[in-house]
């Protein structure tokens, strides 16, 4: 049996603005809920994308499942969910229709009725019908996020899911993972600013600066690790360090 | 204390400074967008190839030969429409996914970039028949053109026809994914280069000396050229088909090469970035 849902090991990756990712290892475990956080341009997004295959990676490696993402690209993600905040929904279609296109590319024998149970599991079976640009951000985000767990995936990877949403809103997402990732056993690996979303989403964090892991540990333990009283204190406190220490912290 | 507007000052320079700035605006776009060069430079020129071309083919037909220019001219619309709503259809299904910023959604999903382009081929083959029904109904109620009368020997270039269609919508798609939104204009822009060189309303041999030899390594001048032997009923058009055939494999070589090449450029460099 495979010990980790997902295992990257020393991803690299250079843009010609300069190093976005710069050696970082990461496992998650099946039905672990990991953050990866950490200020914008610190490698977040490069790193997921680079998991998903989406960016090729310089060096380094990543298994899913026990496979390889750039060799065996298709078993991989039929295993795995994406959702980002910052991606919307195409216009002039409904929501049924879009998540059974989705249905079909993950090879659902009944892509509607997935769909239909997916949005029921969500508490939006009312909105089969809406078109993306009739509905509000937060509506628009919990179908990106139906989208991406209705095939059942052993790990879900998002990206920012709920930027920019009221707190209401947010909360709703929240509770919603939190229900699948509990029930389904699905392990989530999610990026987010919001610091006080990870300490109620997350069971392990793992901070990402100039493209380099700083801190990985379980969402209790970081904290007074650094002698923080939150996670928005240790963001806070790491990012006032000097490179050269956090460099020295990483070690 | 509150400032007070200078009552005095003439209404014309800071009107003249706003209009600068929208017109720098517009020029740093342009500028920085050499795809734009089509719309401006390379347009014109192609119009003045392509009608001079009829033209002179017009003038140099035979006593009595009028008919089969303007035959040769009407079936061209036709054939061409085929290439055309081909290429459209592919290429605007991929810019469907670019501008509603779906491409990341896509690339994460099992899907093969080849399913992509044959789901989008096979919609587009709706869009095609309502295309040509459109144009080959036009020319038959007004002038009087049969697009089947060759026969059968059509159906095999109308099929090489929508295959360099969809070969040179790979090549546009590549184009994109390589730079960028800016360079979605040449989904028409490289179709109406191509379409004068191709000799679709005429033989190459009536475009200028000057660009015969672009004109021979565009595998889309075989297919015109076997289009046109098939609609006069010529003795060449089957040696000529299977040029055109030749030609036509090889352009969608080029293009799935080229498109394959550019899409592991997209997710070497992390294009995907622009979709953030």
């Amino acid at each position: 049996m495979t010990e980790h849902v997902m295992s990257a090991r020393d991803l690299r990756k250079r843009y010609r603005r300069g190093v976005a990712v710069d050696g970082v290892s990461l496992d998650v475990a099946p039905g672990e809920r990991v953050a990866l956080v950490g200020p914008n341009g610190a490698g977040k997004t490069t790193t997921l994308m680079m998991c998903l295959g989406a960016v090729r990676p310089d060096a380094g490696t990543v298994e899913i499942l026990g496979q390889r993402t750039e060799r065996q690209r298709r078993a991989v993600l039929a295993r795995v969910g994406f959702a980002a905040g910052y991606l919307p929904l195409p216009p002039h279609i409904r929501v049924i229709e879009y998540l059974t296109m989705f249905g079909r590319l993950y090879g659902s024998p009944d892509p509607k009725g997935q769909a239909r149970a997916a949005l029921d599991r969500f508490g939006i079976g009312h909105l089969a019908r809406a078109i993306g640009t009739e509905m509000s951000s937060g509506q628009r985000t919990l179908v990106g996020i139906v989208k991406a767990t209705m095939h059942a995936p052993a790990l879900l990877i998002l990206d920012e899911p709920t930027a920019s949403l009221d707190p209401d809103i947010a909360l709703r997402v929240r509770t919603s993972l939190l229900e699948l990732c509990q029930s389904e056993g699905t392990a989530l690996l999610v990026t987010s600013h919001n610091m006080t979303e990870v300490e109620r989403l997350a069971d392990r964090v793992v901070f990402l600066m100039n493209g380099r892991v700083i801190v990985d540990g379980a969402l209790e333990s970081v904290a007074a690790r650094l002698g923080q009283s939150n996670l928005e204190d240790v963001y806070l406190h790491l990012s006032t360090i000097p490179q050269a220490s956090r460099a020295r912290r990483a070690t | 204390m509150m400032s007070t507007i200078s009552a005095g000052r003439p209404r014309a320079v800071p009107a003249l400074r706003r209009i600068q700035a929208i017109a720098v605006r517009h020029l740093l776009v342009t500028v920085r967008n050499w795809q734009r060069v089509f719309d401006i430079a390379v347009w014109p020129a192609v119009d003045t190839i392509l009608y001079g071309s009829i033209a002179t083919y017009a003038q140099h037909a035979p006593a009595g030969g009028s008919a089969r220019t303007a035959l040769s001219v009407v079936a061209g619309i036709v054939m061409w429409h085929l290439v055309y709503q081909a290429e459209i259809a592919v290429a605007t299904g991929f810019f469907e996914e670019s501008h509603s910023r779906q491409l990341p959604g896509l690339l994460v999903t099992p899907l093969r970039p080849l399913e992509w382009v044959l789901g989008t081929a096979l919609q587009g083959m709706a869009k095609v028949v309502l295309g040509v029904t459109a144009v080959a109904g036009t020319a038959a109620l007004l002038y009087g053109y049969d697009m089947f009368d060759p026969g059968p020997g059509i159906v095999p270039v109308m099929g090489l026809l929508l295959l360099n269609g969809w070969a040179l919508a790979l090549i546009v798609v590549a184009l994109v994914l390589y730079f960028g939104a800016g360079s979605e204009g040449l989904t028409w822009g490289l179709l109406f280069v191509i379409l004068p060189l191709s000799g679709a309303f005429y033989p190459v041999s009536a475009l200028p000396s000057a660009v015969r030899p672009l004109s021979a390594v565009l595998p889309t001048s075989y297919t015109f050229a076997a289009a046109r032997d098939v609609t006069a009923h010529s003795a060449s058009a089957g040696p000529h088909i299977a040029i055109a055939a030749l030609a036509t494999v090889a352009l969608v070589i080029v293009s799935v090469g080229f498109v394959t090449a550019s899409l592991r450029t997209f997710q070497r460099r992390g294009f995907i970035s622009r979709y953030q």
